[in-house]
């Protein structure tokens, strides 16, 4: 086994190895064929090669010596206005040097942000087209204004196909030679729901327990990857316990820094398995929708998530009613 | 029976009183220029704010040089005969046994037009006439009852000690009551205080007292401390409203702002509705007003406050429907606010860690820290020699190790092994 994060060092070093995404690779080929890049937007779910595509794409183009040609820029961590006037400006200004006379600019996690430094960047990606490329990269395209997706080319990103996903952790598994059974495989499948990324996390962490990986160990992963248990939760506020309910919320937030999202997946698959009339299921399933759209939107983890908690609340209500 | 550290730990010497130095220096060149006679002005007219150290100043010297000190204050009466008769032991005869005496009338602020009849005119006389030091206190000498008086005093300003020399205050006190505090523990409770030591002295023993140790999160919800009791008949109008317009005033009543109100409604709404579908009702709109929060973040355009506010008390107002009013069930102050401060810095260690992972693998650190932290956990936890290879890889420090190893014994191990 090797000690680095799987996930990084199974990543693609060129447009070849992707496995997936097959148009997307096929276009994105042509352009290193005609040496030129427009603006792009990569779009998709996380753990779907976005990243990967714009690296290899960089690889492929400028060969070995890539990092000179690009930036990465995260928005996440660096996401005000001054960046863009300052670093991103600065950067795309000054021509390349060498063969192909433009650089390219990676901009991660563009979705955040904000919608000032969105604009300003709408000028900086027209003023120096000649010497800078820039890859938006968003899980969501909708957050990134009109005027900038009108000037990009638009490539959308979709969950790897199951066999292409049991492929590549399989490849993995037997370059590390670790035990990865069918089971184990659904089981990833199932809590990871096809990003990669977190796949290849589960299957690593999963590898530090030195037993084959089955279904049971995938799960167990998971359940401690999420520590204060989110069937729990569910259980109390079915039981009526808003208050507790929430309290172990903030608790999973908070101290130990679980992805609202993660947790509205858990409750999205808990929601079918529970004993409860099957209308209310589909019911339920409509505000998980739009709870899980208002924290793509960017809103409060915590105080969206307990909005559903009080739905739960209800229907555990209901629930005792009718018996 | 607890002591107040007030007078505890009042100061018993000039060097212990703080601050003020300019003004403790006039006094005492005035004090000792009585050795060689009877100077211009009979009486010192010390003024200032509460609680900055104007009478502890006179008792400490009187102290230090050994002086017998006469105190007459706003507990014992002042009428013309009263202050007279005082005066008349006090100021004209020299002291028994050669001991110096110094006279204190304090907190002249207090006299009244009508128990006091003619106190501030039997206290001018002593001024104009007295054979042994005189010091007058008061917060405001420029009262024009005092203007006539001001004439035979020598004026000492005493102001607000800045906080550092507050903190060196409250510092002296921890040492003797043995009570290990967070420097910016103190530094809050000093700054609050704004200059009043007392005050500060009085906070610090209401925080600090039984304890061992203090640190910033124990006192850093003082803040909120002073608003308390508005809020509380805020929340009332806003979670029992009757009309939508009734909730939504509460909102210029308060004296928190937006988000803070939020947090506030947000604590104590649910504990107030009891029926699911009141309660489900109130989330909603919270839930909403939450939504209108991020898009003013997202186009920054503040006019959408009006739709926050909507939702967060009318919303939550109108939600009430089947809930009836039952007892009494206390406010609590925002509990999350609470745990967000306390885990500070937990989350900054994540962080710190989720920056390590970005060198690395081509993800922000905000990303990191939840995506690839709960992993990394594990494998801490179950595989020393996996977890070594990992924190070298990501070149993370012995702290950062210890934050991922369950247990101290695990990240010793680990560390270990990294070597």
């Amino acid at each position: 086994m090797s000690f680095e994060m799987w996930a990084e060092k199974y990543r693609p070093k060129a447009l070849d190895d992707m496995v997936d995404q097959k148009e997307i690779v096929e276009r994105l080929k042509s352009f290193v064929k005609s040496r030129n890049v427009p603006h792009c937007i990569f779009a998709g779910p996380p753990g779907t090669g976005k990243t990967t595509a714009a690296l290899c794409l960089a690889r492929d183009l400028y060969g070995e010596v890539y990092r000179e040609h690009i930036m990465e820029l995260n928005a996440s961590d660096e996401r005000g206005i001054n960046v863009v006037r300052e670093t991103v400006k600065t950067f795309a200004r000054v021509r390349s040097i060498g063969e192909i006379p433009f650089k390219i600019m990676i901009l991660d996690e563009s979705d955040n942000m904000t919608t000032d430094a969105q604009q300003a960047l709408r000028r900086t990606m027209e003023r120096y087209t000649e010497t800078c490329r820039f890859i938006l990269i968003a899980n969501y395209s909708g957050k990134i204004i009109e005027p900038i997706q009108s000037r990009c080319a638009p490539f959308r990103f979709t969950f790897l196909p199951r066999e292409e996903h049991d492929e590549y952790l399989k490849h993995i598994a037997e370059h590390e030679h670790i035990k990865l059974l069918e089971d184990g495989l659904d089981a990833i499948f199932e809590v990871c729901g096809g990003d990669l990324r977190k796949a290849i996390n589960t299957l690593q962490a999963a590898a530090s327990l030195n037993k084959p990986v089955d279904a049971k160990v995938v799960y167990s992963i998971a359940g401690r990857a999420h520590p204060a248990d989110v069937q729990k939760m569910i259980e109390m506020a079915v039981k009526g316990n808003f208050l507790e309910a929430r309290k172990q919320l903030r608790g999973m937030i908070q101290k130990y820094g679980v992805a609202g999202s993660d947790i509205i997946r858990q409750i999205h698959l808990e929601i079918f398995k529970v004993e409860i009339p099957e209308p209310l299921k589909i019911k339920l399933a409509d505000v998980v929708g739009e709870i899980d759209y208002r924290l793509v939107e960017g809103a409060d983890e915590e105080v969206q998530l307990s909005a559903l908690l009080a739905r739960l609340v209800e229907a555990g209500y209901e629930l005792k009613k009718a018996s | 029976m607890y002591a107040a550290w007030t007078l505890k730990h009042k100061p018993t010497s000039l060097a212990q009183v703080v601050g003020n130095k300019e003004a403790i220096q006039k006094f005492v060149d005035w004090v000792k220029s009585w050795e060689k006679g009877v100077p211009k002005k009979r009486a010192a007219f010390f003024y200032g704010p509460p609680g900055i150290g104007k009478t502890v100043t006179v008792e400490a010297f009187a102290n230090d040089s050994r002086m017998e000190l006469v105190e007459k204050n706003a507990s014992d009466y002042r009428t013309e005969d009263a202050i007279n008769r005082f005066a008349g032991l006090a100021s004209q005869y020299g002291s028994l046994f050669g001991v110096k005496r110094i006279v204190l009338l304090d907190e002249l602020d207090g006299l009244t037009g009508t128990a006091d009849r003619g106190g501030v005119k039997a206290i001018t006389d002593i001024a104009k006439n007295a054979q042994v030091p005189i010091v007058l206190i008061a917060n405001n000498a420029y009262d024009p009852r005092f203007s006539n008086l001001r004439n035979y005093c020598l004026l000492i300003q005493f102001k607000k000690p800045p906080a550092g020399e507050v903190m060196k205050h409250l510092r002296r006190i921890c040492e003797s009551e043995e009570i290990q505090v967070e420097e910016n523990a103190l530094k809050f409770i000093a700054q609050r205080s704004e200059g009043d030591v007392r005050s500060a002295v009085n906070d610090f023993q209401a925080l600090a007292q039984g304890k061992r140790k203090l640190i910033y999160e124990d006192v850093s919800w003082l803040a909120y401390r002073d608003r308390q009791e508005s809020i509380f008949s805020v929340l009332r109008m806003i979670i029992y409203g009757r009309t939508c317009s009734s909730a939504k005033r509460a909102v210029d009543m308060a004296d928190v702002d937006i988000d803070m109100l939020f947090e506030w409604i947000y604590e104590n709404a649910p504990a107030h509705l009891t029926d699911p579908h009141d309660l489900v009702r109130a989330m909603d709109s919270l839930s909403m007003a939450d939504v209108y929060r991020g898009r003013i973040r997202s186009t920054r355009d503040w006019s959408f406050t009006r739709y926050v506010i909507d939702f967060m008390t009318a919303g939550v107002a109108m939600a009430r429907q089947n809930t009836k009013a039952s007892g009494w069930i206390p406010f609590k102050f925002p509990q999350r606010i609470q745990m967000l401060s306390r885990s500070k810095a937990q989350r900054a260690m994540q962080l710190n860690i989720g920056y390590k992972i970005k060198r690395k693998c081509h993800i922000s650190a905000v990303r990191a820290s939840k995506e690839f932290l709960p992993y990394l956990r594990i494998i801490f936890k179950n595989n020393a020699e996996m977890a070594a290879g990992l924190a070298k890889w990501l070149d993370l420090d012995q702290k950062m190790i210890e934050h991922l190893a369950s247990s101290e014994e695990k990240a010793k191990a680990i560390a270990e092994l990294v070597r």
